[in-house]
């Protein structure tokens, strides 16, 4: 971040946080100049427009394919939408959860701070009148907001090729009841909502590896490393005493969006693990972004 | 770090910092294990007999209710790990924990649905009528019965409603996509308990958070595989929540347990009971040969299928009885009817080595509750060969299949269906 704003105390290095004087609406500046920063460099677009290729590309495939004998074969909701252009979104984000949504999530937050720090742009950011907690809580809100740019990217992308390749019509729920055009759009809406919320525990965790380096990449890597630690475990059925808490167990529990009648407690289960992991990642993020000695 | 060059209480400051997220791993922790602990509390229910419990459980009847059952199976049966690969499908209910959700208005209509991760295979019994729909290959199958056994089946139902019993069963044990629920199947435990086993009633327990009576079905048999049945009754409904049987084989954990989780006992709504098929979908009619009367009485739960043919005959009593059929083509039962499988679902793929590769696996399949797998290969992967024939060990159930048509089932050791055999 290079638009550091100079302040009368910029000379000395803080100590501690909330050293640098508050001024009212520094924290509004820095705000916008990180969403500005997150979502508009090149690397963001490009991470972006990968996603958004995901859903065009499946689209497009499924398209072609349609009328051959390969049709309707494949993992999860695919079979489903050649016959109904929102399960587009729903099958685009189900093949994007195992690895490139952690991946991309995994490289912006890990960013979050790193990355200021490699580039030695971390300590005039120090000085910006606003404190090291306030900072820090600007940095999680940019990370998340490329989160939800994500699968928003995902679910716009899947929302507008689908209809446009094959149609919106009444889906077909898992238990093979149909529903009206409005509230399955507003189902597939929640799917991706639920997804988004999803990516909060890892964005967490991001964060706090953002904290701990100067190297922007270790702590990218570290990201998605949990991600895909915690799926390999949630594989394994010895260690099922301690799945309900894994980062990415609940991950596939959107699919119950699309039964009959939505489990809320299912749904609440998977959130309230989100937020639990959010909390202890986030506090120990805060715990050393505001006790870090920071030289670069 | 410099940390030598701080100032004393700086350094307090920053070890107070770490404090927090301490803290909060420690709320967190709290949050999830504390509410466990606090639920095994016991409750204060009035003494019962078992008597007095049973003619409660008797009187109350199948009430309407909706919930959320997991369903364990430690049957000791070779591991089939296609639980995560094959989506929902009843042929995950021979092992393993599967999740079961169950909508009943308590009389003749009702939807179980099993959950996968991003499938479900859901049964909706309407009267005479049923469906199954598989979400993983969009297939509905709709059980009916024919005209004749209709109008039998009718006045069987109004008589049943005449003696304050229930028609639920009619149809539910007819079919074979049927999924099995706890309070059906503590029903049938507590209706055949007074036949040949001693029954007590433990420390009452608690079972989707509502404190439950627990009835200790014991048979009387030594010779049986089932240890005892427990079966967790409702203090409030009499609906029975859980039902465990344990095995003589294993005393840790029991061999089938499924109960519900959390249940409510609420009508369900008209949308959840009634099941039109989705359009798009693949649909197959089935007539089910409604069983003779004969064949209804002597109907177990132990069988494999129910509504057997004739050439069905058992011998021993309660606990030992063994089933034998005659003339059973096992080989052709396990291969699927080639009628059946023209119409059935094909998979084709654009290479023709996939096709073939696809071919030589699953050769002429891809037919009922079933669709992706083998049912040859797993009646092999199932059974071991034994003198004269193939057995299935399980912790509950043994079936010897002879070479010359019989198929000897029962609840009882091997040895036991082998002496018998002879």
């Amino acid at each position: 971040m290079s638009l550091a704003e100079p302040t009368t105390d910029a000379a000395t290095e803080p100590r501690l946080a909330e050293q640098p004087r508050r001024r009212p609406g520094a924290f509004g500046r820095l705000l916008r100049s990180e969403l500005r920063l997150v979502l508009g460099r090149r690397r963001a677009i490009v991470l972006l427009t990968g996603l958004a290729l995901v859903p065009l590309l499946l689209g497009l495939v499924l398209f072609v394919t349609r009328d051959t004998a390969l049709a309707g074969q494949g993992p999860g909701f695919i079979a489903q939408v050649t016959g109904n252009g929102l399960f587009l979104v729903v099958a685009a984000l189900f093949l994007c959860m195992p690895f490139l949504l952690p991946l991309c999530i995994g490289i912006a937050s890990g960013d979050a701070v790193a990355g200021e720090a490699s580039t030695g742009t971390l300590r005039y950011l120090l000085v910006v009148p606003v404190g090291r907690s306030r900072l820090l809580l600007v940095k999680a809100i940019g990370a998340l907001a490329f989160a939800a740019a994500a699968v928003a990217a995902i679910a716009v992308v899947g929302l507008v090729a689908g209809a446009a390749l094959f149609g919106v019509q009444d889906i077909t729920l898992l238990s093979g009841t149909t529903v009206p055009v409005g509230e399955s759009v507003l189902r597939v809406l929640a799917v991706a909502a639920y997804v988004g919320l999803s990516m909060t525990g890892l964005v967490a965790v991001g964060l706090f590896f953002s904290t701990l380096t100067e190297v922007p990449v270790g702590a990218m890597a570290a990201t998605v490393c949990v991600a895909i630690v915690s799926a390999v475990l949630d594989q394994l059925p010895q260690l099922s005493a301690i799945h309900p808490g894994l980062l990415t167990h609940h991950w596939l529990d959107f699919a119950e969006l699309l039964r009959l009648q939505p489990d809320w407690a299912v749904l609440g289960q998977g959130l309230a693990i989100q937020l639990a992991w959010v909390a202890v990642f986030s506090s120990l993020a805060w715990a050393r972004f505001t006790t870090a000695d920071v030289s670069s | 770090m410099t940390e030598k060059t701080r100032p004393l209480s700086a350094r307090a400051a920053r070890r107070a910092r770490w404090a927090v997220p301490t803290v909060v791993g420690v709320v967190v922790a709290g949050a999830f294990v504390g509410p466990a602990l606090v639920a095994n509390a016991d409750s204060d229910l009035p003494d019962l007999t078992p008597e007095q419990l049973l003619d409660k459980v008797a009187a109350a009847g199948p009430t309407a209710l909706s919930g959320t059952a997991v369903y364990t199976a430690r049957l000791g049966l070779p591991e089939i790990p296609l639980g995560d690969i094959a989506g929902a499908d009843p042929v995950n209910l021979l092992g393993g924990s599967s999740t079961l959700r169950v909508w009943t208005d308590g009389t003749e209509r009702s939807r179980v649905a099993l959950l996968g991760a991003t499938s479900e295979y859901s049964v909706v019994t309407d009267g005479p009528e049923a469906w199954t729909y598989s979400s993983d290959d969009e297939e509905v199958v709709h059980y009916t019965l024919s005209k004749a056994d209709r109008a039998r089946f009718d006045a069987m139902q109004e008589h049943a409603r005449g003696d304050g019993a229930t028609g639920t069963s009619g149809m539910a044990g007819v079919h074979g996509g049927d999924l099995p629920t706890p309070q059906e199947a503590g029903r049938e435990a507590l209706a055949r308990a007074e036949q040949d086993a001693t029954i007590t009633v433990e420390a009452p327990t608690t079972v989707a958070g509502r404190p439950a009576y627990q009835v200790v079905v014991d048979p009387t048999s030594t010779t049986t595989l089932v240890d005892r049945i427990v079966v967790a009754v409702d203090a409030r409904t009499w609906t029975p929540l859980r039902v465990q049987a344990w095995s003589t084989t294993d005393a840790d954990a029991p061999a089938l347990e499924m109960g519900f989780t959390d249940v409510s006992f609420a009508s369900p709504p008209d949308s959840v009971l009634s099941f039109t098929s989705p359009p798009g979908a693949s649909t197959r009619d089935v007539v089910v040969p409604m069983p003779s009367a004969r064949d209804m009485a002597q109907a177990r739960p132990d069988h494999l299928e129910g509504g057997l043919p004739d050439g069905v005959s058992v011998t021993g009593t309660g606990w030992d009885s063994v089933v034998e059929l005659s003339d059973v083509d096992v080989a052709a039962l396990v291969q699927g009817d080639p009628a059946q499988v023209a119409q059935g679902f094909r998979k084709t793929f654009g290479s023709r080595g996939a096709q073939e590769l696809y071919e030589k696996w699953v050769p002429a399949e891809g037919e009922g509750p079933v669709p992706d797998l083998d049912t040859a290969a797993l009646y092999d992967s199932l059974t071991t060969p034994v003198d004269g024939g193939r057995v299935l060990r399980s912790a509950l159930l043994s079936v010897l299949v002879l070479d010359d048509g019989r198929v000897l089932v029962g609840a009882v050791p091997v040895d036991v269906l082998q002496d018998l055999a002879r």
